[in-house]
């Protein structure tokens, strides 16, 4: 009786795939996501396409330009460095460690804030404004300078920046969750789930969670190019990565002695930098944009 | 006849400061008794703050009265233990944006209650759902659907059947129909007289809409500031007003709908 | 001679890639001194067409008229400025909720002061305009009914009843000494005294002062009591329009039906608890507008004919858009049957 077919169309999309059409519709988003995209396919399947191994040196072939040089040529597609290691394979090793490192303690900083935020927001008082406020003020201070204490003290590694940087993230998933859990706690649907007798647990799982999915992703982007920039400083600082392994920010460093013999040697990973945070940023942005439009409708 | 529900004596009362200079302001509901019978409905009307929205919560168990006892299908231990009131009491809110989850479907809404509340297997829930949702006049199809999918009459039909799914016997609706406008009113008006008449339903439900009120209940508590002034019969009470805040309430409504009909 | 005319007002919403016409050939005139009444539901478009007379429009609507004028003077074609200069002084509109159209965090009186034109105020030291905002904003809360102004004039929004904020933006609306006032929906929610104080107030400003009204509401009990003409909206057309008098007694359009029915209050030989007359299924969305005569799925009376437009047909004063009208079978309308 209540339903007239000819309004209503044949396909119903749940909300997450709603917000996946509405992303499509930014071109500039989509863009970001083929970039980011590769990254990720870097990320995974980086050591199979590299042609050298990172720290090979081949002295025959130092500070060789990349292959659009003149005097380039297509073995070393960008060039080897001052020791005469293979610069592709090592940005893509670099990339993988980059990205890869970022992406691995967003992931870890999530799991931990997002179940302290959650926490917060069950509980209520003292207990939740300890756990709130104790992160609200660690979140006042940047979080490259908390890494940069952190590795003060740990002592440097790309281990216990990895550690700082987690550390120095996992306030904001605290502050955001805590927030959405709170005034989700208020909304008349969870007072029904209430009268329907579910344990506060039950409710979280059941009502709050599938609804908090989109939060997370946007705050996940926001926090993985906050990751991938904090990494490359790192690194660049010679805090981050030892020299046993290739990061770009560490690559950076190292190019600087003969940047102006060299100049590419200090452009492409750069480059690869920018266009790692760019991609991450622009799907980030257009993920936000997304959801807004959807909630709009 | 035993009441299905009846309110004893049920007190209230709370205190509360508006700045830390100013004095305290006590508000206090009650002493406040009612029955309410098998197929029968009763409407509460007053003022806002009046303490209305406070005995919808109480029947429904969402909030314990400081004084007083609330006896449900005949006893006290029912109203008390969590299971039988919550299959025997359900509640509808005041239509909002709120009142479905926009993350769920209207399946995984309806499965909640069913699946805390009775022991039956996936199969046998989805088929429950299905028959409430013909019940509430949707169609099985809607299953599928989320909320922004839904129109306001929808989604209250949605509510409705989220209350209806455990086969209660009271409804509790706290302003079910201000949200709603006039064509798909009718239609929800429709829909609980219709149930009411099929399953021999309770119906307790605040509104502010005189008509409507007169229409659908049986008996009529007027309520002001925490106090239960005047209840009784519906139409005697229209009729013949006792308090001056119900003979206030329903003049106005009589002299817009007199003029009313001396327009036309 | 019409102080507000508007003649086929169409407007588009862009959503996506598709351009819906939330507004179809809207036309309404609205004299001096009248009280007129825009009666529709969510979704008819009221609102809207009070967004296109104050000019009030996002960048992905779009306005097509072929008039819209104020006391004969052209507001679509004026200048941004000359516009905003009548919508200050001359048209005044109150809107729907009273709570969030105040500023939460601004006394009462600061927020009357601060609607009222500079012109009122003689020039003079700041103490003296000071005093003189003061007395006006008083004079304005005696003049919707607020006797008691001292207490109301240092709270803040949130301290007040509905009625009284009502009210008060009503007196805001007021401040500049408009000839129209428009009112969106102004007494949706509240009780019935509280609804006749506003009626009254209404009513009384429109006998003392000549102000046209044009009220916006869903509200039949409301509409009846104040308005002498009416204009019924569904989905973004006109349904019917004209004398209140004779749309109640005889309303030519299924939908207007539907509405009157749609009050218990309305049928006094309804017996208690009887199921009352409803149009099936709901209001469709804008991004399901049925083709023709939007209300063709849910009329009861639809036939094939009703996937084309009606076009507004007009009995002495009484205008109506329906293919098969009500209570006047021999006017079009093949079929006997029609008539309910």
């Amino acid at each position: 009786m209540q339903r007239f077919n000819h309004y209503q169309e044949e396909y119903y999309p749940s909300p997450l795939m709603h917000v996946w059409i509405e992303f499509r519709r930014s071109h500039i988003a989509l863009v970001g996501f083929v970039v980011l995209s590769v990254f990720i396919f870097i990320a995974l399947f980086g050591d199979l396409i590299a042609p050298f191994d990172p720290n090979l040196q081949n002295t025959n072939a130092i500070l060789l330009p990349p292959s659009w040089e003149a005097n380039g040529t297509i073995v070393h597609v960008f060039g080897t460095d001052s020791l005469g290691r293979d610069v592709f394979s090592r940005i893509l090793h670099a990339c993988q460690v980059t990205f890869g490192v970022s992406i691995l303690i967003v992931i870890i900083a999530a799991g931990i804030g997002v179940g302290l935020g959650v926490l917060a927001g069950l509980l209520s008082g003292l207990r939740s404004s300890v756990i709130n406020h104790l992160f609200d003020s660690i979140m006042s201070v940047p979080t490259l300078l908390i890494a940069i204490i952190i590795v003060a003290i740990l002592g440097t590694g790309l281990f216990n920046a990895m550690l700082a940087i987690t550390l120095a993230l996992i306030p904001q998933f605290v502050h955001q969750t805590r927030t959405f859990v709170k005034t989700e706690l208020q909304k008349d649907y969870v007072i029904l789930d209430k009268l329907d007798g579910a344990s506060p647990m039950r409710i979280f799982f059941n009502s709050i969670l599938p609804g908090m999915a989109e939060l997370i992703v946007v705050q996940a982007t926001l926090a993985i190019s906050i990751a991938i920039i904090d990494i490359s400083a790192l690194g660049f600082l010679n805090l981050g990565a030892t020299t046993g392994m290739t990061e770009l920010g560490q690559m950076l460093s190292q190019s600087l002695d003969v940047a102006y013999v060299s100049p590419w040697l200090v452009a492409l990973p750069g480059l690869f930098i920018f266009l790692m945070v760019f991609s991450v940023n622009v799907v980030g942005e257009g993920l936000r944009s997304a959801l807004r439009n959807r909630l709009k409708l | 006849m035993t009441p299905i529900i009846e309110a004893e004596e049920i007190e209230y009362t709370f205190t509360f400061r508006p700045s830390i200079f100013a004095t305290k302001n006590t508000f206090h509901l009650g002493p406040l008794s009612f029955k309410l019978y098998e197929g029968e409905t009763i409407a509460i009307i007053g003022n806002n703050g009046s303490g209305k929205s406070l005995i919808a919560k109480t029947l429904v168990g969402a909030v314990t009265p400081h004084k007083g006892k609330v006896a449900l299908l005949g006893s006290y231990e029912n109203h008390t233990d969590k299971a039988t009131r919550t299959k025997a009491i359900r509640m509808i809110f005041q239509h909002n944006q709120s009142i479905m989850n926009p993350a769920l479907s209207v399946g995984s809404i309806l499965h909640l209650p069913l699946s805390l509340n009775t022991s039956l297997g996936y199969s046998a829930r989805r088929t429950k759902i299905e028959q409430t949702l013909l019940q509430v006049g949707l169609l099985p199809e809607h299953y599928h659907f989320y909320r922004d999918m839904m129109s306001d009459g929808q989604q209250q039909r949605v509510a409705m059947a989220r209350a209806l799914i455990l086969d209660p016997k009271i409804i509790v609706a706290d302003e079910p129909f201000a949200a709603l406008d006039p064509s798909v009113r009718s239609q929800t008006v429709n829909l609980i007289l219709q149930l009411q008449k099929d399953l021999g339903l309770g119906f307790i439900f605040i509104s502010h809409n005189l008509g409507i009120v007169r229409h659908i209940s049986d008996k009529v508590m007027v309520m002001d500031q925490g106090q239960l002034v005047e209840h009784g019969d519906t139409q005697e009470v229209f009729k013949n007003p006792q308090h001056p805040l119900t003979s206030k309430l329903v003049d106005a409504h009589f002299n817009l709908v007199s003029k009313h009909f001396e327009t036309s | 001679m019409a102080l507000l005319e508007i003649k086929n007002l169409s407007l588009f919403i862009k959503t996506g890639t598709d351009n819906v016409k939330a507004l179809d050939k809207i036309s309404l005139t609205l004299n001096a001194g009248e009280i007129k009444a825009l009666v529709g539901e969510s979704g008819s478009g009221k609102s809207l067409i009070v967004r296109s007379i104050i000019g009030a429009l996002p960048d992905a609507w779009s306005v097509k008229a072929d008039r819209i004028t104020y006391d004969g003077q052209d507001l679509l074609n004026m200048s941004r400025d000359q516009r905003r200069q009548i919508m200050r002084r001359d048209i005044a509109v109150v809107f729907q909720e009273p709570t969030s159209a105040l500023d939460p965090s601004v006394r009462i009186s600061s927020q009357i002061q601060e609607s009222i034109p500079d012109e009122f105020i003689d020039k003079g030291f700041f103490w003296r305009r000071i005093q003189q905002r003061r007395q006006i904003s008083i004079s304005l809360m005696h003049k919707v009914g607020i006797k008691d102004h001292m207490r109301y004039l240092d709270s803040y929004p949130h301290e007040l009843p509905p009625a009284i904020s009502q009210k008060l933006m009503i007196a805001m609306a007021l401040a500049s000494e408009p000839k129209i006032l428009i009112t969106d929906d102004s007494t949706r929610g509240m009780e019935s005294t509280t609804k006749t104080q506003i009626l009254r107030l209404l009513t009384k400003l429109n006998k003392t002062k000549n102000l046209a009204i044009l009220f916006v509401s869903h509200d039949l009990l409301a509409v009846t009591n104040m308005a002498k003409t009416v204009t019924v909206l569904y989905c973004g057309q006109t349904v019917e329009s004209g004398k209140v008098k004779s749309l109640m007694r005889k309303p030519l359009h299924p939908y207007t039906k539907a509405l009157l029915d749609s009050a218990p209050s309305f049928q006094v030989s309804l017996p208690p608890k009887s199921s009352l007359i409803a149009l099936k299924g709901t209001i469709p969305t804008l991004q399901h507008l049925p083709i023709g005569c939007r209300l063709g799925p849910r009329c009861p009376n639809a036939k094939k004919e009703c996937v084309v437009t009606p076009i507004p047909r007009k009995i002495q004063d009484h205008q109506y858009s329906c293919h098969f009208p009500l209570h006047f079978p021999h006017v079009k309308g093949p079929d006997k049957e029609v008539h309910l």
